[in-house]
């Protein structure tokens, strides 16, 4: 209170602290109401009497004593009344039960727990009554801690008093037997006790403890109340912590033991849950960080390897389809290391081993009958069994794939690191199939002839998604790249590709995925389809307007290819035939004058320009008439229109010209056409031993061509069809046989070594100087997208471009290195 | 300042020991600290079931100034620049005294 003024200050007429004190009287008042206040008879005191007199004790200079008193009254009564009400709480035979130095029953379990549960009780009532009494002491006492304690620095009375607490209850010991654990450390055995069991099912009385285990909040270690010594944090939580650690550590090797793996994550779950709720309700939400770790670290840390390796782990769940169960692996692994190093062990090594076995089931596959057929069945079937297998291969790998996509997407939540691991694993086993490139294009070329049948355009979608999914996966780019060109090249020419729109879409997907230059030359082989279909139609117009409309003419369509775009086995056969096809083919003069009048048109076109023409791969409608046969409906002429290959087609038209009846020979077919053998013995297959085709009979009969054989023109030849497809023996895509493989492969170091060359010269001509090392390392770089350069590929390409005088050696320089020559 | 129980009353009566009477608001009151702990429902004192206060220290005269007092400090409690209060000189250790004594 402020005051104003400069007038006399009068002194107090009666001050409050007039009068002697008598502090034994005064005390005595003060301990009979406290005596009152602890037996919760206060409502008859007068707060105002008993705050004035302890007002008065202070004044006095008494505060000392005053407070010393209280302590000790405060002893008194905790260490007789309140001990002896507690201690009469522990019998025995409880505090055997709790040291485990009796076997207790279900009965004495029961009872026990009974106890134990009486002795929390009486705990907590004396806690929650000191508590009630202390504030009251306080608010009487409220003058000398305000005056005496902050003077003299000393502890509050409540603190005091709920040390003395502290001291007089916990810290004693039953009957003073010094043998037992103090009243702590029963309570502790006893809250343990309890936890145990409602871990084991049972219900307790979650409240009892929660007040114990808040009183052991409020107390702590020593009078300097700092946070880390509460008692709880001391006393309590230790053991809790280690008890809890030893009861999961058994639960994980009984679980381990009895129930499966999904089984386990399923009760680890609920566990992890379960001791949230108990910090929750029971102990302490400080505790929740520390029991979960217990948990995590005996259930899922310690043990994870183990439950994703176990029988029923994670393999099991994969082959049978456990999402949930999964997710749950996920899940828990994921509490304890966001990497998830096992279960992504786990997954790479499992989809390693099924990748695996699609390897080797394909293989297995596709060598299946080699041995025992090899004599018998003719080698398209075999190669057509191959097919098969690789068609299949591609399949499951999809199938392995969009399995653990779903499994990735339904179970994983889509989680980046598993994802990585997931593609790592796939890309391994994948390419670790030392014809992945080649299946996959076959898979491709399979579903644009056969495959896109009656699909919707979402299907289609899809399919080719799925198609760049995998492709995604090939290491060796090159090597698919050549492959699709050659099936992309026959399906194109022989018109087998169902939908050009879905072709086109194909490559523009490439083109996203893999680059330009990537899809150029592909895009080049469609270029040169409608640049051809053009000159088609131009030839028409040009053939019309010179007035030569001649009815028999023979319509043209012609493919012009561009022979640097298409693979080149399709525009050159094997190279042992490389001498015969220098030898023009000979054409009837029929065929020969439309060759002739196209080849002046195109010429006149683009000049400078030479046109190769490739027999082996064009097709030809022919009509064709057989002698009268005897029919149900009389005699009558049968016309067919036969579908056959270029020289197919020359072949026939060598039977124009014979009588009936007569024949040619092998040598004498060859010696007027020119077909080259191979192809020659082909076409003958599929002319005179193929059954439903055959337009020429061969003498003698059997499957093999030999060059004496004789052939006639069939005139009994029967087909329901009018028109009649002869298909030249194996003339679709298909797994390659081992020698077109070694050439492919060749063919395929050649161009890798254009590549290399290409790469280092463009490397060196930017950096002008550059070590051995640096050198190869860029390199592989650069080339990472089309194919895995081989290092020593690479030192023969730098060795060649050195001696063909593009790089030079630096001399004298410590490491290997290079200069770029202009 | 904790909430007043439900049912216990607004006003509460100072009783000097000369026999004076002043029902003053309890949340004025409550600015004491000691009154508001004798007035504690919690604390089941005799004076928190009656809301009678008997003062044996206190006479009429200071505790009425005391009784301003807790009005002034209520009135002006979330304001500045507050007028100060006009403190007869001669009351003015008695006042100081009775403070102490009050926790105010």
């Amino acid at each position: 209170m402020a005051t104003r003024g400069t007038r006399k200050i009068r002194p107090p007429r009666r001050g409050l602290n007039n009068g002697e004190m008598d502090f034994e009287q005064t005390w005595a008042i003060l301990a009979s109401a406290f005596t009152q206040i602890h037996e919760k008879q206060a409502s008859k005191l007068s707060y105002e009497e008993l705050y004035r007199n302890a007002y008065k004790i202070v004044l006095k200079k008494k505060g000392d004593e005053l407070y010393l008193r209280v302590a000790e009254f405060e002893r008194d009564w905790l260490g007789s009344e309140i001990q002896r009400r507690i201690h009469k709480e522990l019998p025995p035979q409880l505090m055997n039960a709790l040291q485990g130095r009796s076997s207790a029953g279900s009965a004495g379990d029961n009872q026990v727990r009974k106890q134990g549960e009486r002795f929390l009780r009486q705990l907590k009532l004396a806690w929650e009554d000191h508590q009630t009494c202390m504030s009251m002491l306080t608010d009487v006492l409220m003058y000398m801690d305000r005056v005496y304690c902050t003077d003299t620095r000393r502890p509050s009375i409540f603190t005091t008093a709920m040390s003395l607490f502290r001291d007089c209850i916990l810290r004693s010991h039953v009957r003073g037997d010094d043998s037992w654990p103090d009243i702590c450390g029963t309570l502790n055995h006893v809250i343990l006790d309890q936890i145990r069991m409602e871990r084991d099912g049972d219900f307790i009385d979650k409240h009892l403890i929660k007040v114990n285990v808040y009183m052991l909040e409020g107390l702590y270690d020593s009078h300097h109340e700092v946070e880390e010594e509460k008692l709880y944090l001391t006393s309590f939580e230790y053991e809790f912590l280690a008890s809890s650690a030893e009861f999961y550590r058994a639960l994980g090797d009984r679980l381990l033991k009895e129930s499966d793996a999904g089984q386990y994550c399923r009760e680890t779950r609920n566990r992890i849950d379960e001791e949230n709720d108990r910090c929750r309700s029971t102990l302490s939400e400080s505790t929740t960080p520390k029991i979960q770790k217990v948990v995590e670290d005996e259930l899922i840390r310690y043990r994870m390897k183990d439950l994703i390796e176990s029988e029923s782990g994670v393999r099991f769940m994969i082959t049978n389809e456990r999402h949930d169960d999964l997710a749950l692996v996920f899940d828990l692994e994921a509490r304890v290391d966001p990497r998830k190093p096992e279960l992504t062990k786990a997954l790479q090594k499992i989809i390693l081993e099924m990748g695996t076995n699609l390897n080797d089931a394909a293989q297995v596959g596709a060598a299946a009958e080699v041995p025992e057929d090899k004599a018998k069945a003719p080698a398209d079937r075999l190669v057509n069994q191959q097919t098969v297998a690789a068609l299949k291969w591609v399949e499951d790998v999809l199938e392995l794939k969009d399995k653990f996509d779903a499994i990735w997407k339904q179970s994983f939540q889509s989680d980046q690191t598993i994802h990585t691991a997931i593609m790592r694993s796939t890309a391994e086993f994948i390419n670790s199939h030392p014809r992945c490139a080649e299946y996959m294009s076959l898979f491709i070329d399979d579903n644009m002839k056969k495959g896109i049948k009656g699909k919707t355009e979402l299907e289609i979608e899809v399919l080719l998604d799925k198609a760049i999914v995998l492709l995604r996966y090939v290491q060796e780019k090159d090597v698919f790249e050549l492959y699709y060109k050659k099936h992309l090249g026959k399906r194109l020419l022989m018109g087998r590709s169902l939908s050009i729109d879905v072709e086109k879409q194909m490559i523009s997907r490439m083109k996203m995925e893999l680059g330009n230059n990537f899809t150029a030359k592909l895009e080049g082989m469609f270029k040169d389809m409608t640049l051809s279909e053009e000159l088609t139609a131009g030839y028409k117009g040009y053939v019309a307007r010179l007035g030569d409309a001649d009815p028999r003419r023979i319509d043209l369509a012609i493919n012009v290819l561009t022979s640097m775009t298409w693979p080149v086995e399709t525009t050159n056969s094997a190279p042992d035939d490389a001498r015969e096809s220098r030898l023009k083919t000979i054409y009837p003069p029929a065929v020969e004058r439309i060759r002739q009048g196209f080849e002046n048109y195109y010429k006149e076109k683009y000049s400078g320009r030479m046109l190769d023409w490739k027999g082996n791969m064009g097709t030809a409608d022919v009509k064709v008439t057989f002698p009268k046969v005897p029919s149900k409906d009389g005699f009558k002429e049968r016309r067919h229109e036969l579908n056959v290959s270029t020289y197919a087609m020359l072949i026939l038209l060598l039977f124009n010209d014979l009588p009936s009846g007569a024949s040619l020979s092998l040598e004498e077919i060859q010696a007027r056409t020119n077909i080259p053998t191979n192809e020659l013995v082909r076409n003958l297959q599929s002319l005179a031993v193929a059954p439903k085709t055959r337009i020429l009979l061969k003498e003698p009969m059997s499957k093999d061509i030999k060059d004496t054989d004789k052939f006639f023109f069939n005139e009994g030849f029967m087909s329901k069809f009018l028109k009649v497809k002869i298909g030249i023996v194996s003339a679709g895509n298909r797994i390659e046989n081992d020698r077109e493989r070694v050439e492919t492969e060749k063919k395929n170091n050649d161009s890798r070594g254009y590549a290399i060359e290409a790469a280092v010269v463009r490397i060196m001509k930017q950096r002008k100087e550059l070590s051995h090392q640096q050198l190869v390392t860029e390199t592989i770089t650069q080339l990472n997208s089309q194919f895995k350069p081989d290092v020593n590929m690479i030192k023969k390409r730098i060795e060649s471009l050195i001696e063909r005088e593009y790089l030079e050696r630096i001399e004298d320089s410590p490491s290997s290195s290079y200069r770029y020559l202009a | 300042m904790r909430d007043v129980k439900a049912g216990s009353s607004e006003y509460i009566t100072l009783v000097s020991n000369d026999g004076f009477e002043f029902k003053i608001q309890r949340s004025s009151a409550c600015i004491s600290g000691m009154i508001k702990r004798m007035l504690d429902p919690n604390g089941g004192f005799s004076e928190s079931t009656t809301n009678v206060c008997k003062f044996s220290e206190i006479n009429g005269i200071v505790l009425e100034k005391v009784c301003e007092y807790f009005y002034y400090n209520e009135k002006h409690k979330d304001s500045r620049d507050v007028p100060d209060m006009d403190f007869p000189p001669e009351l003015c250790l008695e006042l100081l005294m009775a403070a102490d004594f009050l926790d105010t």
